[in-house]
């Protein structure tokens, strides 16, 4: 395990608080999706809530890749996130921990392909693309989305990415944007 | 049973009925789970909230299909509602059985987890309480400032980051001083132990599963 050499306790436990604040932030989030749901069942859209609020719900991994920097730092942000929210009886049950494996690796993937090099707005963009690519076709069996009419798709799909991209990419640049500008990240690694 | 080996089976049953279409298998697999937790001494009051808390996704997912699916709209629709209910009933013989310690020395023992990401992981999950804490806190001092944090405000998950830093330096510090060294070898307290018995499980769980999905003919 190679790259597991290059984390520390410190990061470990970094992002695995971060993971925990985002869900108990998230854990406040559930009466939207709850009403949106049920707002949207009768008329058998119901998935637009999922759809939009997904980008929030894959933050963690997307934040962690971007401000650690690591290889597999997306990926286990996420996983961890994912755990605790199964041990705190998400609506998911065991499926939330191979959703949350593909989401980490699905933005994962976006710093794979910038070469774990642009942390910037390529790197974002291309870890929300990934993202959404890697979770929609997840979604194709496990949703069963491969036997909806195929407007529904192209809907699901456009707003999916608009959610990741705000929340995921939008989002995540903002709050690092504070980050760096308050000077707190150089101080990470000194233990 | 070994936590890591109850896990295994449980992610290998998910996957599997992900992409079956089998209802009966579905309603099979929440009745076993119900059993089970039922020899496990879980109340029937937590059973019934089971119940509760996939209902308002399982309905969406239903009606999505019914109203916007193609082909065997009804049968979807019914594989949907059921796969909902197995995933939340299967997890929770693993999530009210097993706790994290449990899973974390499983993985670090049998499975050669680092020690710094099991105990790293563990240090964190043990500030959960103190999290929500803190997330309330974060919150009380924006309002007080005149400044609503809602779930989409940056500054909401900035000032959640600098707690995390903070805390994590000092639980990494607060454990090195406690004689954890990063990468050596250890020796351990509680054991986590794999049986010849758990591979067989395994096995017979997996085995059993295929007879589920490919051989029995359900109706």
């Amino acid at each position: 395990m190679k790259w597991a050499k290059s984390w520390y306790l410190s990061d470990v436990i970094l992002i695995a608080l971060i993971g925990i604040f985002f869900g108990a932030i998230f854990m406040g989030t559930n009466y939207v999706y709850d009403v949106l749901t049920a707002a949207l069942a009768p008329v058998g859209l119901a998935g637009l809530a999922n759809e939009l609020l997904l980008g929030l719900w894959c933050m963690p991994g997307m934040l962690a890749g971007y401000l650690l920097r690591l290889k597999g730092s997306a990926t286990l942000g996420e996983l961890l996130a994912a755990t605790v929210e199964m041990f705190f009886g998400g609506q998911w049950g065991i499926s939330t921990l191979i959703s949350g494996v593909l989401q980490g690796f699905g933005s994962e993937l976006g710093y794979i392909a910038t070469r774990y090099k642009h942390y910037d707005w390529l790197g974002l963009t291309a870890s929300a693309i990934t993202t959404t690519l890697v979770t929609f076709a997840w979604d194709l069996a496990k949703n069963g989305y491969f036997k909806l009419q195929f407007w529904l798709l192209v809907l699901y799909f456009i707003v999916r990415f608009i959610s990741m991209f705000f929340f995921g990419g939008v989002l995540t640049k903002l709050i690092t944007d504070l980050l760096d500008r308050s000077h707190v990240l150089k101080s990470t690694h000194n233990n | 049973m070994n936590p890591s080996i109850k896990l295994l089976l449980l992610l290998v049953i998910a996957l599997e009925i992900s992409f079956t279409m089998i209802i009966s298998l579905n309603v099979a697999l929440v009745i076993l789970a119900i059993i089970y937790l039922g020899l496990h001494g879980t109340k029937l009051k937590t059973l019934a909230w089971l119940l509760v808390v996939p209902l308002l996704p399982a309905i969406g997912l239903w009606s999505t299909q019914y109203i916007n699916g193609s082909g065997d709209k009804t049968l979807m629709a019914w594989v949907l509602f059921t796969r909902i209910y197995a995933f939340v009933f299967t997890g929770a013989t693993f999530t009210l059985t097993t706790n994290i310690l449990q899973l974390a020395d499983a993985l670090e023992q049998n499975w050669h987890l680092p020690s710094k990401f099991a105990y790293g992981v563990l240090a964190a999950y043990n500030l959960v309480p103190k999290i929500q804490h803190e997330v309330k806190v974060i919150r009380a001092a924006g309002l007080m400032r005149g400044q609503q944090l809602s779930f989409w405000s940056p500054q909401l998950y900035f000032k959640a980051i600098l707690v995390s830093i903070n805390w994590s330096q000092n639980l990494a510090q607060a454990m090195a001083s406690h004689g954890f060294v990063e990468d050596a070898p250890r020796t351990h307290y509680r054991h986590s132990a794999l049986h010849a018995r758990d591979w067989i499980i395994l096995g017979l769980g997996i085995i059993g599963m295929q007879i589920g999905v490919f051989v029995i003919p359900w109706h």
